[in-house]
């Protein structure tokens, strides 16, 4: 199923109404941001969320997935385990519940494996310097993705047998399956990133040997993989206790039997709950999690925790392990200390005091410890000059990733101690942007923070959101899923994926999705009917050879809407020289500055429009007096032709909508929305900026009893300078119509934020009902008299 | 289909017929010297040949400024312009039409103002300091600068200013004139566009409007509402009774029955005739009169004429909206030119479309301030020398 298809069925099931037409849906302002949206902001990868969730909005799964690939290199395993800072940052979070951001991006790369496209061709080596990567996890697999991308060698060197770090060692199956890991790291192979498991780092002048080898800089990423003791006694004394990484990843690579029967699971991070849920699915009977601060404080995700306890696991706050009880030599149990919290420690969290004389036993003949890890440093001798921090993790430059040794970058689990997938996500990039400058002899630079919480100008309208609840999850039922590692998260329909991203309030500006930058080069359909053939304003290339005329019919040969049958409307302006009075009008309302005057011979000079630059606002069309400047959409014809179906029967309301806030519904939606008695011709422009008072006194004098305008506001101007134009255009605009005797109201102009088709909706209702509290138009009935 | 027989008749009155293709008209003719290929005689010469369908399809159709140049050196009497007027009216009834400047705007507008439920309020820019009338035997004709101002607000036009020192000016003689609140536009632009139908409406309402005031004489600050008063309504028919006057002759007369005593100035003038005043309606001495009554010439320095002046002047190189282009920008630029070396510091203008048109060259972003003149109405700069 084509993906056109796909959304011509959703629309009927859901009754959502999509623009899969406008090229750049997720609207406004690809050319200088005021402010990105607080998921944007909050991703530490940098990831382009509010471009992703409004592509799907629009239901463009494959641009989608590709705006967040543009970031991050894996989209299906963040979809599933990643902590998703986006949306604790999400506006929606203070008025119902964040978009499901996170589920969202599962969805569309889970949409890819079931319409699979061509893979993108393998990159070639176009920089001689090849780049070791230690470490297969998602920080060594990132800068890998990013260095082999920018046309470097990239070798990664593995210990374990299966490349992934803790996708595959640590996290469980029933949360990541492990074909899509698989899945993904074979993209990046794909692309040229050369991968050698069962090749540790190991022995004396380890990184030296590297350099020896050929390489030119060496990244360690080599995750935090070995297991910190408790620290309690009997630890060493009995057998029964084990590191949370070597049961999981024995676990994982199907080799570990049932631990025990009762198990104890010390920790409170994803690692705890993780194994406490897969010692449950390899068959023990009882099993505790114990944690020695409070639920809240709990590192691990709440869906997780939640889980776990649905699924049988007991756990205890507030508690701690004081000794280890054994028998003969196998564990019997853990004694334990009640905790309270106390002061905020320097993570922030409160620290928790012992009560004194408040210990209590829990019978085990298992206990896990999952407190903490750190890397595994046993390659790394002093003489290779890579310093340690004091928690014996590499001392790397926050901003560049930098280690002590100039060639040496270090990032992920391995610097920070254990932390998330889209941190060391983050980290792979800052490394691999710091190694692409130290092999060009440049200064290194710091990168720019990204992530966590910002203080975010940008509000939700409260009043105007209509409360929709947050999708759930689908999941497997708690008694299907305890004996095995099957996914329990089932993943979204295209529909509910659809109305999901449709909650999504579009803070801000310009999402910058780009989607619509490489289609500039194409055919670039923006205006159109949902159904197949009709009418389309299209992007072309300079030298796309124009139909003669506006409105000359194509059949699409490629792309989504292949074999439909479209009305052309080109968008850039051709100037028609003998007309242009070189008054350079258009010069200076382009603040492209896609337009110059070119000298002709002598003293007379003629507009050129920049095909390359210019974005096909209109508004230098709008400005020029004399008509040189040719839109190659709306001419006046046109113009004239659409005004001609107003029906005098009829109050006729016509309004010139920017096609960026304009209403996505059709045009039939919205004249059944308005009754019969109204005819509503709705002329979408692609900027208010194109609209000049010729036009409205066109659409008044063909008997329109009003007529409104809607644009963007000049912040959000996809344009940048359209709204202004449009703004000023309107002031002259309201004082002729006043002067000449229309009746008060009935040509308005409102800027409403871009692509919001019920505020649009409501500026319709709004205008046509303070029309109707006038009386009845002049010119209507004039018209109607000498017909 | 044309009726062709029809059309002959009409043609034969213009007396194209008559043409010896000798050619004087493309010579003189300002848009065939600064412009394309644009000849009156090829349009000649394709009447005569009924070439019709070449005729309606041309661009150039529209070109003509109507500045009646040809019409002043033909050998042979031929009404050129006329001929113009007639196949445009056939050509806009076999849907061809003029390229509107301004998106067509102004042309709207004055089409919209044919409708009979109209309730302008064209009259808001009347301060308390201005003695109107609503009757009386002097009228005012405002003509269109109100929507003007506020249309052409980017280039910072004061058209009005010549109504509202014509008022002032009126009232210090004691006069009080009639402003008609419904006025509509003349029409002149639209029957150039060849629009004869919205033209009549307007006609009949203004005359209409008039009729009810009691008024014996209409002024003028416009030379083209003037010329469609004077001209354009007799020829289709409208009977105007009132004596006509550009405000120009109004106060050549004034100041000749020394009513009006103007002190001297030092600004040096040069003055645009307008084409209808000048060789439509033959005014070429009232308005130097009047420009140069009191000063300069007094001072010994005479108005300073151009080298186009009088007969010869030169079209401001736009007509009814239309074809506005790079020929028009010649125009344009060659007259701010001839302006500019006069050495005069104020252009004086007697027509609301000289002056914007001129201005809008003369604002043009490449040309700078190379023609920076001061561009102001005969009765603007009379008013500032009253006693
Ligand atoms: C059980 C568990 C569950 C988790 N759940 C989540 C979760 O839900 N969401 C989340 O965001 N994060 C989660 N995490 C944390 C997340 O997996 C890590 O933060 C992340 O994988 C760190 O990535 P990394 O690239 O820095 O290191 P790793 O992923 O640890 O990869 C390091 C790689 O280096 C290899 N290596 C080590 N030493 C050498 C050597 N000398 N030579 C060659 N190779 C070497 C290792 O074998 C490993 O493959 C979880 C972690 C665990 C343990
Ligand atoms: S605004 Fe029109 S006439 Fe002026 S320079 Fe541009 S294209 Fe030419
Ligand atoms: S103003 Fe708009 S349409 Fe005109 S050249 Fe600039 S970008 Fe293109
Ligand atoms: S303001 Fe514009 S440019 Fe702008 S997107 Fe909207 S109306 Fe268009
Ligand atoms: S009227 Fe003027 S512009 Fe028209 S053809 Fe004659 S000379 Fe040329």
């Amino acid at each position: 199923m084509d993906s056109e298809g796909h959304i011509a069925d959703l629309l009927v099931q859901s009754k959502a109404t999509i623009s899969f037409e406008s090229a750049g849906t997720p609207q406004a302002k690809p050319i200088a941001v005021v402010e990105p949206s607080p998921c944007t902001r909050a991703c530490p990868a940098g990831v382009n969320v509010k471009a992703y969730v409004s592509l799907i909005a629009a239901g463009r799964f494959q641009e989608a997935l590709e705006v967040v690939r543009q970031r991050n290199p894996l989209p299906g395993i963040c979809g599933r385990v990643c902590t998703h800072p986006c949306e604790v940052a999400c506006n929606l979070g203070d008025i119902d519940s964040p978009v499901a951001i996170c589920w969202l991006k599962r969805f569309v790369a889970d949409y890819e494996l079931t319409h699979p496209q061509a893979k993108p061709e393998p990159i070639s080596q176009t920089r001689k310097e090849k780049v070791a990567v230690i470490g297969s996890g998602p920080a060594g697999l990132t800068a890998a993705n990013d260095l082999v991308r920018l046309g470097f060698g990239v070798t990664v060197f593995e210990a374990l047998s299966t490349p992934g770090g803790m996708l595959v060692a640590g996290i469980p199956a029933y949360r990541l399956p492990r074909n899509i890991v698989a899945a993904e790291i074979d993209a990046i192979r794909h692309l040229g990133v050369e991968i050698q498991t069962d090749s540790p780092i190991s022995g004396d002048k380890a990184i030296d040997r590297l350099f020896e080898e050929g390489y030119r800089a060496v990244f360690l990423a080599i995750g935090a993989h070995k297991g910190r003791k408790l620290g309690v006694p009997g630890e060493e004394d009995y057998r029964g206790i084990i590191d949370c990484i070597t049961f999981l990843n024995e676990a994982n690579l199907g080799k570990a039997k049932k631990p025990g029967n009762k198990v104890i699971v010390i920790g409170g991070g994803s690692s705890a709950v993780d194994s406490a849920r897969t010692a449950l699915r390899l068959g023990s009977e009882a099993v505790h999690i114990v944690y020695r601060r409070s639920r809240k404080e709990m590192p691990a995700h709440e869906a997780e925790i939640v889980e776990a306890e649905r699924e049988g696991v007991q756990l205890h706050y507030l508690a701690a392990p004081v000794r280890v009880l054994g028998k003969a030599d196998r564990v019997t149990a853990m004694e334990c200390q009640k905790m309270k919290l106390g002061k905020p420690d320097e993570s922030g969290r409160r620290r928790p005091v012992p009560i004194e004389g408040s210990e209590f036993e829990v019978e085990a003949d298992t206990i896990i410890t999952a407190i903490s890890q750190g890397p595994d440093l046993s390659f790394l001798t002093d003489d290779q000059g890579v310093e340690l921090t004091r928690w014996q993790t590499f001392a790397a430059d926050e901003g560049t990733m930098a280690t002590s040794r100039p060639g040496v970058f270090a990032g992920g689990d391995a610097v920070t101690g254990p932390s998330t997938v889209i941190d060391a996500i983050a980290a792979g990039h800052v490394a691999a942007r710091s190694i692409v400058r130290f092999l060009d002899g440049e200064a290194l630079v710091q990168a720019e923070v990204s992530g966590g919480l910002v203080e975010s100008e940008i509000e939700v309208d409260r009043k105007e959101r209509k409360p929709a609840p947050r999708a759930t999850m689908p999941m497997l039922e708690v008694a299907d899923r305890i004996s095995t590692f099957e996914e329990v998260d089932l993943g979204f329909e295209a529909a509910q994926a659809v109305a999901e991203a449709q909650r999504c309030q579009r803070c801000g500006p310009c999402s910058e999705c780009y989607v619509c930058v490489p289609e500039c080069d194409k055919i670039t359909t923006i205006l159109s009917t949902p159904q197949g053939d009709g009418e389309a304003i299209l992007r072309l290339p300079g030298n796309f050879e124009l139909p003669d005329q506006a409105g000359a019919s194509v059949v699409v040969k490629s792309g989504r809407r292949k074999g439909v049958n479209l009305a052309v409307f080109p968008v850039i302006p051709q100037v028609k020289e003998e007309l242009c009075r070189s008054c350079g009008d258009c010069v200076a309302a382009c603040e492209y500055e896609a337009v110059s005057l070119i000298p002709k011979n002598g003293d007379v000079s003629v507009a050129r429009v920049d095909p390359d630059i210019c974005r096909g606002c209109g508004t230098c069309v709008a400005v020029c007096s004399t008509g040189a400047m040719l839109p190659g959409y709306y001419t006046g014809d046109w113009l004239t032709q659409r005004l001609a179906s107003l029906d005098l029967e009829k109050r006729n309301i016509v309004v010139f909508a920017c096609h960026w806030n304009g209403s996505h519904l059709d045009d039939k939606t919205l004249q059944d929305m308005h009754g019969k008695d109204i005819h509503l011709e709705i002329i979408h422009t692609m900027c208010s900026g194109r609209i000049n008072p010729g036009f409205v006194f066109e659409a008044l004098e063909s008997g329109a009893e009003g007529v409104l305008i809607t644009g963007c506001s000049s912040h959000d101007c996809h344009y940048d300078f359209g709204a202004k134009r449009a703004q000023q255009m309107f002031q002259n605009l309201e004082r002729l119509v006043h002067m000449v005797g229309f009746k008060p109201g009935c040509v308005c102009y409102k800027q409403i934020p871009a692509a919001d088709s019920a505020r649009f909706m409501a500026a319709v209702d709004s205008f046509v009902e303070g029309l109707g509290k006038t009386k009845p138009n002049q010119r209507a009935a004039e018209l109607e008299a000498v017909s | 289909m044309i009726d062709t027989i029809e059309l002959n008749d009409q043609i034969k009155r213009t007396n194209a017929y008559a043409c010896l293709e000798c050619g004087k008209c493309t010579s003189v003719c300002p848009v065939s010297r600064y412009g394309r290929d644009y000849s009156p005689r090829m349009l000649l010469n394709r009447t005569i040949r009924k070439d019709f369908d070449a005729i309606f399809q041309d661009y150039d159709l529209w070109s003509c400024l109507t500045c009646k140049k040809c019409d002043d050196v033909c050998l042979a009497g031929i009404q050129y312009i006329e001929l113009t007027q007639l196949l445009r009216s056939k050509a806009l009834e076999e849907g061809f039409k003029g390229k509107c400047s301004h998106a067509g705007a102004l042309q709207s507008l004055s089409r919209i103002m044919t409708s009979e439920y109209l309730h302008q309020n064209r009259l808001d820019w009347v301060t308390d300091d201005l003695g109107i009338a609503t009757e009386g035997e002097i009228l005012y004709f405002v003509g269109c600068a109100p929507y003007f101002d506020v249309f052409f607000s980017d280039l910072e036009v004061t058209t009005l200013e010549a109504a509202q020192s014509s008022i002032r000016i009126l009232n210090r003689l004691g006069i009080e004139p009639v402003l008609l609140a419904d006025e509509r536009c003349c029409g002149h632009d639209l029957l150039w566009n060849g629009d004869a139908e919205n033209f009549t409406r307007l006609g009949k309402h203004n005359l209409e409007e008039i009729s009810k005031t009691g008024a014996k004489t209409i002024l003028f600050s416009c030379a083209e509402c003037l010329s469609t008063f004077k001209s354009l309504y007799p020829q289709w028919g409208l009977t105007v009774k009132p004596e006509l006057k550009h405000m120009s002759q109004f106060l050549a007369e004034k100041v000749a029955t020394g009513e009006l005593e103007l002190q001297s100035s030092d600004t040096s003038i040069t003055y645009q005739d307008p084409c209808r005043l000048g060789r439509h309606l033959g005014i070429y001495d009232e308005p130097r009169q009047v420009l140069a009554t009191g000063s300069p010439r007094d001072n010994g320095a005479p108005l300073r004429e151009m080298q186009q002046a009088g007969k010869r002047s030169l079209c401001c190189g736009v007509s009814a909206w239309m074809n506005c282009d790079r020929t028009s920008k010649a125009i344009q630029t060659e007259r701010l030119r001839q302006a500019k070396s006069t050495g005069a510091d104020v252009l004086a203008v007697a027509c609301p479309k000289c002056q914007i048109h001129l201005t809008c060259t003369m604002k043009d972003q490449l040309l700078k301030d190379k023609y920076g003149l001061t561009i102001r109405d005969i009765s603007a700069l009379t008013l500032e020398r009253m006693q």
